[in-house]
């Protein structure tokens, strides 16, 4: 009975977290600990040329005049950032290679995550799908970027970040750091000093990137951190959909994830970012283990009626902190943020968005999906800010909470400040757990309690999922039920 | 971090500043350079807004009782209307006080609180801790009438056993700087609370409304209505944080700011904080910033209304939504003169 045989196998493999296998190979470590020489390491491996290798050394210097903040609704024990590798590496030779150079074992651990990396796999299956192009960052290095012939024909450039310093200097400089400054909070600064590898994006004016754009981020090797760097620029009138993906080993350990996102659009372009972040969390009973994903993520709409759009589904890491935000500089600029957050077990996240307005007519909406079972805490916590100049600003903010069983939390922690006359800004929350009356009408058709529970909670979501990509809201969709997994009865 | 703390130790370091979570929109550091003063013994006028309601009065001028102790308490079943005038009566100085209410069981009583600036430029901090036994009743309406220059904290710390009601109403126009804060504990079953205020700020005054309620009991119930008016180059803060504690099941909690913006240079801040420990809950909040509905003033100047006439009459209508909750009729009427008074815009 294949069909009984199915869902045994499917019962059992949501029992435990998919992606926290280990993948053997063998890798290339910075020594130890962080210091001055580490990060000279890191950029001699990547033969940065001299400009960057200072830059690094700037943003070192600040960080350790630092203080690591600490307001956010979560707790863990302090960090020892000398305990950590800043740099792993499967032994290859550096950058971007063909897939046939590529190890093995790492395109099988790319394989078994699902991800395509072979150009020929993506088409395979229904004809006339939708293409999609991957960057695969493993541990500190982009191991492969397909499609980039395909990309660089219309002018989009798609490459790992350590290859946009080396054959696109002038985009770099131009726009890095630009709308993350080096020293704009703790995280952001040590990534900056010792950021390893990301995607970066270029599309010339007027482009409309022909494909999806991807970049999966996977940890690998033990006691080590990653700090990817994200640069996309959407020139004037371009448009490019971007999505990232995140998964790790399950250890015992807590590993650093504290990544910078930045986002340019000039007039008339669109960003749309989407992620999909499914860190190991962490063993849901005892805590013990997981990814910080410290991350600092920032849109700035430079250009008149410029428009991003952040979608995220957080579902895994111990701890989350962070706001995917924007700057919406240009007359008439468009800001979305569109978010799922799911915590169980041990999980605790704060997360949200900050929306500066600063032009006239500057529009922004939030949508915010809490979720809260098992022993978490998730916390919403976003900021609307209308300044003087930024006349007919408007805002409109929606959070939701959902609360699953006695044990968990769900905060929300909006600010508002409105300076000028002309805006209007409407914020709403609401926090309740299932309604026992839609579970019994639900289960009263025929449905089990666990599934009842996975059919109301994709209908409080669905705001949040029909704005991802279609290809990856149905496994978005697949990993809120399996994050709730266990999380009733 | 408090301004009578401050006062107390004479020392400026003990301000809040910015860099306060609970204090960011309204910094008392970067704006007292030197601390005044103490004020010395003064008179204030006879009567205050409550003249003729109520049956009896407890006066406090400068920070000074007069003739009482700064400690009321209600026996069992007590019923009482009571004036509170906080009287500021000498320019240019700085005054603290402390007072005390306790109800016993069933008390009820009806607090008709006025801060009343009859000085230029003092700076006044008054702290009030109330505590409301099983069953007990407490109005409270304020009508907090600082002057134009003057820098005024006021705080109120209310603790709820089982049963027990606490209903609020306070109506401001600012201050240089004003702050005023209710913290209310009820760790008793089936409390209930209401906490509404209207802001109603113009020139260059500041006003702060910040609560927080703490649902520690099962059964719970707070409502809570804030309003505001902002003109000229004014500010208006409300801060409001309602947390549900583990085990405060069937906590039903709704909160609502709505401001309005009526000049360019107009400025509100609001930091609506659910914090929620419990899973069998009902919360909610909602919070609008904006301008007066175009469509509304439209309609009014269509029927021959000049614009600031119909301007006024949207935005007495707005508040008046606050007032009218009032419970107590005499305070009510009064709350309504008062607002149309202070009419900003």
């Amino acid at each position: 009975m294949p069909a009984v045989k199915q869902t045994v196998d499917q019962v059992e493999s949501l029992e435990r977290y998919q992606h926290g296998f280990v993948t053997t190979i063998d890798q290339e470590f910075a020594p130890k600990g962080l210091s001055a020489d580490i990060v000279r390491f890191i950029s001699a491996k990547k033969q940065e040329p001299e400009w960057m290798l200072e830059w690094r050394l700037a943003a070192y210097e600040r960080w350790l005049a630092m203080d690591e903040p600490d307001w956010a609704k979560v707790s863990f024990p302090k960090i020892d950032y000398q305990d950590s590798y800043y740099y792993a590496a499967p032994k290859e030779k550096i950058g971007p290679m063909s897939l046939d150079e590529v190890d093995p074992e790492i395109l099988a651990t790319y394989a078994k995550l699902g991800i395509p990396l072979r150009e020929q796999e993506v088409l395979a299956g229904v004809q006339g799908a939708p293409k999609y192009a991957v960057d695969a960052v493993f541990d500190s290095v982009s191991v492969v970027t397909t499609f980039k012939k395909e990309l660089a024909a219309v002018g989009v450039i798609f490459c790992s970040f350590s290859e946009a310093v080396r054959e696109h200097p002038e985009l770099v400089k131009k726009y890095l750091g630009t709308v993350v400054p080096a020293s704009d909070n703790y995280f952001a600064c040590l990534n900056s000093a010792v950021f390893s590898d990301g995607s970066f994006v270029y599309v010339p004016p007027g482009v409309r990137c022909p494909m999806e754009l991807s970049t999966y981020f996977r940890i690998n090797a033990a006691e080590s951190g990653q700090f990817e760097r994200t640069l996309i620029i959407a020139d004037a009138g371009a448009y490019v959909s971007y999505l990232e993906g995140c998964t790790a080993p399950m250890r015992d350990e807590n590993q650093l994830h504290a990544a910078v996102v930045e986002l340019v659009t000039l007039d008339d372009a669109e960003i749309k970012y989407s992620t999909v972040q499914n860190w190991y969390p962490g063993d849901p009973e005892t805590g013990k283990g997981g990814i910080y994903n410290f991350v600092t993520k920032r849109a700035d709409c430079r250009g008149d009626r410029s428009k991003v759009s952040w979608t995220q589904v957080e579902t895994g890491s111990a701890i989350t902190w962070k706001y995917p935000s924007c700057v919406l500089r240009g007359k008439d600029s468009v800001g979305e943020f569109y978010s799922i957050a799911i915590t169980n077990g041990r999980q605790q996240a704060d997360t949200g968005t900050k929306m500066i307005h600063l032009g006239e007519g500057t529009r922004s909406r939030i949508i915010s999906k809490g979720i809260s079972a098992g022993r978490s805490s998730n916390t919403y916590r976003g900021l609307v800010s209308a300044h003087p100049k930024a006349k007919g600003a408007r805002n409109f903010t929606q959070c939701d909470s959902l609360l699953i069983g006695k044990t968990c939390a769900a905060h929300t922690v909006p600010y508002i400040e409105a300076r000028n006359g002309q805006t209007v800004v409407e914020h709403e929350a609401t926090t309740t757990r299932l309604s026992d009356d839609q579970l019994f009408y639900v289960m009263q058709r025929g449905l089990s309690q666990e599934e009842a529970v996975q059919l109301l909670v994709n209908g409080f979501v669905k705001d949040v999922l029909q704005e991802l990509p279609m290809e990856f809201a149905v496994e978005a969709q697949k990993l809120v039920a399996i994050s709730l997994e266990g999380s009733v009865g | 971090m408090t301004l009578s703390l401050a006062l107390e130790a004479r020392d400026l370091a003990q301000l809040p500043s910015r860099r306060d979570e609970d204090w960011r929109w309204t910094d008392l550091r970067g704006l007292i350079r030197e601390l005044p003063a103490p004020s010395p013994e003064a008179e204030a006028s006879p009567a205050g807004p409550f003249e003729g309601h109520g049956d009896s009065e407890l006066l406090v001028v400068n920070g000074r009782l007069q003739g009482d102790v700064g400690l009321l308490i209600l026996g069992d079943g007590q019923r009482r209307v009571l004036r509170l005038r906080l009287v500021s009566a000498s320019p240019g100085t700085a005054h603290a006080v402390r007072l005390s209410i306790q109800l016993g069981s069933g008390a009820e009583l009806t607090l008709l609180e006025t801060h009343e600036g009859q000085a230029e430029g003092y700076l006044a901090d008054s702290h009030l801790s109330v505590s409301l036994s099983t069953g007990a009743r407490l109005e409270r309406i304020v009508l907090a009438d600082d002057e134009a220059e003057a820098i005024s904290v006021s705080t109120a710390e209310v603790r709820l056993e089982a049963g027990a009601e606490f209903c609020q109403t306070i109506l401001t126009h600012g201050a240089r700087r004003q702050r005023l804060e209710t913290r209310v504990e009820h760790p008793g079953q089936a409390a209930k609370v209401r906490m509404d205020g209207a802001y109603l700020v113009s020139g260059r005054r500041h006003a702060d409304l910040t609560t927080a309620v703490t649902h520690g009991g099962t059964d719970g119930v707070t409502g809570q209505l804030i309003k505001g008016v902002v003109a000229d180059q004014g500010r208006g803060v409300f801060q409001g944080r309602i947390t549900v504690s583990p085990g405060a099941d069937r906590t039903d909690a709704r909160m609502g700011h709505h401001a309005l913006l009526l000049s360019d240079r107009a400025e509100v801040n609001a930091k609506p904080e659910l914090l929620i420990f419990a899973d069998d809950v009902a919360c909610a909040h909602g919070a609008t910033v904006g301008a007066l509905d175009e469509d509304a003033l439209f309609y009014a100047q269509q029927r021959g209304m000049p614009e600031a006439v119909a301007k006024a009459l949207l935005t007495e209508a707005f508040i008046g939504e606050v007032i009218d909750r009032i419970e107590h009729d005499g305070a009510r009427e009064i709350a309504h003169a008062w607002a149309a008074d202070r009419q900003v815009g």
